[in-house]
């Protein structure tokens, strides 16, 4: 239920099957009857649950604390009633105040417990934040760079405009844009306080002041809705397991009239010359490996039926192939030998593979650079940059 | 207030002021207020968005502390302060001398040893928080040095030391 009696509206919900009750948005009442729906909700909750009831408060950006002490007092009463009843409450490592408020209700009976929503709740997370990363993350991005900065334009990059990096890594694609197309505000956002932390730290030697980087989780946003002319968000949707969900929120935060860009990889369709054949294998596998790890790195040529399906219009879709002729070859041979580190020496080792079939896996890798530095090879790797445009 | 904390060179970032009659016209204040100066304060903090909402969070309290014992008479101020990774929130309201002694005593007792347990057990067995559970949350879960300031009768003004930035990171 979406509760509109509050200036900003807010969400109380029950999941049955997950024995699941969520508040998110802002809950500022004045007084109890305000919220007394949703209060009443939470009780048949407790009344209906066997086991375990889940308060998923993750989504919560504001409470005050007469909203706090009527949903706290149903679950303080339900723990007095009810000995074989437990209360795990789900809060968020972005909104501070919300573990620290909801931890003391555990102080008073041990049947509630806080856990923190954070990144080992998304598969595979552990991979892509890995901070040994880094290095390897700020040449990726200075090969896509050269394509980017000519396609941005067509996509809703211009000076001036407010702009929000969703997913920004360390921050060097901000950093760029800034540069280059001067827009009058960019928040960046990252779930990885290591690479935020690289971030900060390279602009302050920059003397970059005026990038806003934040720490927060891509799917719940803290971001007010409707407030950038421009989103981008860059190879992140293929690699969490709910692209929709992400979607849903850049399209919110997203101005109506504004765009939203994205950029993906199909990881099977990079390829190189010589070897070819390994080189197909390999990448056909790496595919299958991140969809293990429930991510899709196949996601590229499906943007458009995403964002038509998250209700942009205007959508407009095109290529470009990253490769060992972009600048200089010894670049992206060190990007395959960071996948190779990754994919065979760690997610492959994870998912329990043969020392045989890891390999076979890690040859395709070193023919792709031994492609990229043979001097009459090709080495590619396609990427497809989509944006479509929110309705007005 | 402390010899230390008074010397303190807090620069001032962001001053509100309005007729109290017209705050307390509508609850909503509260929270547009709370909004708007934690998003003006924030923007040059390490992590804005996150700081923003921490501060709009305890700002918001405080201003319904005001909202829920103010008298339509007079003016509200707020004004927001910096000193390194500290924001001070000084609130000036009207406060007729009934009220003077329950702020004395609830700010007082933000300082007591027992400040956690009271706490405690006003979530655990009241219906609704009191004013002085709010400052009490304030101190606990914001990690607030609340103080009182009396010079300017027939206001009071609440004075809100918040190490936000340092919770954050």
């Amino acid at each position: 239920m979406s509760i509109g009696a509050l200036s900003t509206p807010y969400q109380a919900e029950f999941d049955a099957n997950s024995q699941e009750f969520s508040l998110a948005g802002v809950i500022r009442p004045r007084t109890v009857d305000e919220i007394a729906a949703s209060v009443t909700a939470l009780r048949h909750a407790v009344e209906g649950a066997r086991g375990v009831l889940y308060i998923n408060v993750k989504r919560l950006a504001q409470m005050n604390n007469t909203a706090f002490h009527a949903f706290a007092r149903v679950v303080l009463d339900a723990c007095r009633a009810r000995s074989d009843l437990r209360f795990v409450v789900v809060t968020s490592s972005v909104v501070g105040w919300t573990e620290r408020m909801f931890r003391h209700l555990g102080k008073i009976e041990p049947q509630i417990s806080v856990e923190v929503y954070d990144s080992k709740f998304y598969p595979g997370q552990d991979f892509v934040e890995d901070t040994s990363f880094i290095p390897i993350l700020r040449t990726q991005t200075k090969m896509t760079w050269r394509h980017e900065r000519t396609i941005l334009p067509r996509h809703g990059m211009r000076a001036g405009i407010a702009m929000a990096d969703i997913c920004c890594g360390i921050g060097d694609f901000a950093a760029l844009v800034r540069k280059e197309f001067r827009p009058a505000r960019i928040v960046a956002l990252d779930h990885s306080r290591a690479s935020l932390a690289y971030a900060r730290n390279v602009a302050a030697e920059f003397g970059i002041t005026d990038i806003e980087y934040t720490y927060g989780d891509a799917s719940e946003m803290l971001l007010e809705s409707d407030q950038f002319d421009l989103v981008t968000c860059r190879h992140s949707l293929q690699i969490f397991n709910q692209p929709d969900v992400l979607l849903k929120e850049l399209f919110r935060i997203c101005k109506p009239g504004g765009r939203v860009y994205i950029t993906n990889e199909k990881n099977s369709h990079c390829l190189g010359e010589p070897r070819s054949q390994s080189i197909q294998w390999t990448y056909e596998e790496v595919a299958k490996l991140f969809s293990h790890f429930e991510m899709d790195v196949e996601l590229g040529p499906k943007s458009r039926r995403y964002l038509a399906d998250a209700g942009f219009e205007d959508i407009r879709v095109e290529s470009f192939m990253v490769s060992n002729l972009d600048g200089d070859p010894q670049d992206f041979a060190d990007i395959i030998a960071a996948w190779e580190n990754v994919y065979a020496g760690e997610m492959a080792v994870k998912r329990g593979d043969s020392p045989e079939f890891i390999r076979r896996f890690r040859q395709g890798f070193q023919d792709h650079i031994f492609a990229a530095l043979h001097p009459k090879g090709y080495a590619g790797w396609p990427i497809w940059a989509a944006s479509g445009r929110k309705p007005l | 207030m402390s010899a230390a904390r008074a010397k303190a060179n807090f620069e001032p970032l962001i001053e509100l002021e309005m007729e109290m009659g017209t705050f307390l016209s509508d609850w909503d204040h509260c929270d547009h207020l709370s909004s708007f100066m934690a998003r003006m304060i924030s923007h040059n903090r390490t992590d804005p968005v996150r700081h923003s909402n921490f501060f709009s969070s305890a700002l918001n309290e405080l201003l319904e502390v005001t909202f829920r014992g103010g008298l339509p008479e007079g003016r509200i101020g707020c004004t927001v302060y910096r000193q390194g990774p500290k924001e001070r929130v000084k609130l000036t309201f009207p406060c007729p001398p009934s009220q003077r002694q329950f702020y004395r005593e609830a700010v007082s007792k933000t300082r007591e040893q027992d400040a956690y347990d009271r706490y405690l057990d006003a979530i655990s067995n009241d219906l609704a928080p009191s004013r002085e559970v709010i400052l009490l949350d304030l101190a606990i879960n914001f990690e607030a040095e609340i103080s009182l300031e009396e010079k300017t009768s027939p206001s009071i003004t609440l004075v809100v030391d918040l190490p936000l930035e340092g919770i954050i990171s």
